[in-house]
């Protein structure tokens, strides 16, 4: 699975000053060590960057001298996603537009424009589809539009949004739904999400299981990328297709429900976890304790 | 083909709560079905009532409530027996409205509420007034006073849940958990007792709403818990529900401006968690409650 960095992101404190002074130490160190660690692409998230849409053009810049991998320009704001875009040397992913009018009026045509390619999300201005069939229905209208103004399916990485799953465990369940039926919705489409997501809200020592054990989960539905925590040693292991064991029993247990109390801690959790993802039992933040 | 096929096989059973002592319990739950499935499964007991109490005169109660009790307002015990002698309460749930003022006295009102448990003839629910740190010290209090009376505490709160529920273990006493309109915290709540609580010893409340005002909220969350139970077989959710709704039936405008449509208010709200799966009503207007139990008898 392709692994974008998530780490330069603009809530991580250290990034809000580095960006705020145009430091650019700290930021060229954190993506070195994203790229060291795996990660395939490095995020740059700016948040909306409405006062200062230029932070990703110098963003973009003292990146890419510290590191030799494509970026993943992530902004809401068209105005600093070009900025970023015209600076960049590797063609970048444009991170992200959706099925909103105004990020089809504004964003879409910067992937034309730039020819790269680009992350289109399941967003409608109705807001987030809340079932599989209704993801299916946006993302089949966005990607309509964004093949008429000549975006091919290939170069579409469609993001079915990841919803923490202490907030709405059923949303969990159906994005898993929609990935199964992605490439009959839109063929030759690749994916990607924000995984960490998923685990927000849940205990800080209990993020890593929910975000590794998901993301066996959706590499097996075919899921192409995730945006992740590079620094998740086992979580990128897993990415690259090491640690069999787990797979291997994260599988089973996707299969048929296996019963973890005739198992060793380590395995029981990993089957508690499949079983809070896939629905089968009621999530709570105590889910490894019962 | 017959037509035993169409009907699910529920693999959860609710567990069944005694509250009160030997003698003049009151047991709730105990169904292995759906809220009024009874084609597809056990039943259990029928649904219990509990009329409200105020160990101190309420304030701000319309007429058309007040007048109900108006000869009993200063006299807990009175008005207890009024609402189960006349008016057929399964059960007396107290509210301890004395422990709102600042002077409000623990060991005082732990007698108070021994008292009126001592001169009842049924079950009592002693309720807290949702301020997690005067509830704990006053739920612990009474805890420890009325000892083997088997009262029914509540509401335990995810800050103050360790301290009640252990005084209320010692004093071999039952307890209402709450959580905010939350499954998923709903369920932590009791995955954290059921580690040093008796399951048979706890009724979840996962907050109630009036009509109006956020009953289509509490209604699916007490669908979902009762699903969980008794389709899914969750062991953590099996317990018995409490609709507590008085209090906010009560605040409405509607119910306040109006009798008829007062007593509506309240029994259609009762009426409603009912069929999403409450077990135990707690209500304040005795006409609603016969309205109601009429209703689903």
């Amino acid at each position: 699975m392709i692994l974008i960095g998530e780490n330069i992101q603009i809530l991580s404190k250290v990034v809000s000053n580095a960006l705020k002074e145009r430091d650019e130490k700290p930021l060229q160190e954190l993506a070195i060590k994203q790229a060291k660690a795996g990660a395939d692409y490095i995020d740059l998230n700016v948040g909306p960057a409405r006062k200062d849409p230029d932070i990703m053009k110098w963003l973009a810049g003292v990146i890419q001298e510290a590191v030799n991998k494509p970026l993943s320009l992530d902004t809401t704001n068209p105005v600093a996603m070009e900025a970023g875009l015209s600076v960049c040397k590797i063609p970048p992913l444009i991170n992200s537009a959706s099925g909103k009018q105004e990020s089809k009026d504004k964003m879409l045509p910067l992937a034309v424009k730039y020819n790269c390619d680009v992350v289109l999300s399941v967003l409608i201005d109705a807001g987030i589809p809340t079932d599989s069939s209704s993801r299916a229905e946006a993302i089949m209208e966005t990607v309509a539009y964004a093949n008429e103004i000549g975006i091919p399916n290939e170069r579409i990485w469609v993001d079915p949004i990841m919803m923490p799953i202490s907030v709405d465990q059923p949303q969990v369940v159906e994005l898993f739904e929609f990935m199964k039926i992605l490439q009959d919705v839109c063929p030759g489409a690749k994916s990607t999400l924000g995984l960490s997501n998923l685990s927000n809200g849940a205990p800080e020592h209990l993020r890593g299981i929910l975000n590794r054990i998901c993301l066996v989960m959706l590499d097996r539905y075919n899921c192409f990328s995730a945006i992740v925590d590079s620094f998740d040693e086992e979580l990128v292991k897993l990415a690259k297709g090491q640690l069999p064991e787990i797979r291997d029993l994260v599988y089973r247990a996707m299969d048929e429900e296996i019963d973890p109390s005739s198992l060793p801690k380590k395995e029981a959790d990993i089957v508690k976890t499949v079983n809070v993802l896939m629905g089968r039992s009621l999530y709570s933040h105590s889910w490894l304790e019962t | 083909m017959q037509l035993n096929d169409f009907f699910e096989p529920y693999k959860g059973d609710i567990k069944e709560v005694a509250i009160g002592p030997e003698g003049k319990a009151v047991k709730i739950g105990g169904e292995k079905t759906l809220p009024f499935h009874g084609f597809e499964g056990q039943v259990g007991i029928p649904v219990r009532f509990a009329l409200e109490v105020f160990d101190a005169p309420p304030e701000g109660w319309p007429e058309h409530l007040r007048s109900a009790y108006a000869d009993v307002f200063t006299d807990p015990v009175a008005w207890a027996n009024k609402s189960v002698k006349q008016f057929g309460a399964d059960l007396i749930s107290l509210y301890l409205a004395s422990l709102d003022s600042d002077q409000a006295d623990v060991a005082k009102i732990a007698e108070n509420v021994k008292k009126i448990a001592d001169q009842i003839a049924v079950p009592l629910i002693v309720m807290g007034v949702g301020d997690k740190d005067k509830d704990a010290k006053a739920l612990v209090e009474i805890a420890k006073v009325c000892t083997g009376t088997n009262l029914l505490l509540g509401p335990l709160v995810k800050e103050n849940y360790e301290e009640i529920a252990k005084a209320a273990l010692e004093g071999g006493h039952s307890i209402i958990p709450q959580s905010p309109l939350d499954i998923n915290l709903c369920k932590e709540l009791n995955v954290k007792l059921a580690k040093f609580f008796p399951k048979e010893r706890v009724v979840i409340d996962p907050l109630s709403a009036a009509i109006g005002y956020g009953i289509d909220y509490s209604f699916s969350i007490m669908e979902r818990v009762k699903q969980v139970a008794v389709i899914h077989n969750d062991e953590m959710m099996k317990a018995p529900m409490v609709a507590n709704i008085g209090k906010d039936c009560w605040k409405t405008k509607e119910a306040k401006e109006d009798k008829t449509q007062g007593i509506l208010w309240e029994a259609l709200t009762a009426f409603t968690l009912i069929l999403a799966g409450a077990n135990l009503v707690i209500m304040r207007h005795p006409e609603s409650m016969k309205l109601v139990k009429k209703l689903i008898s």
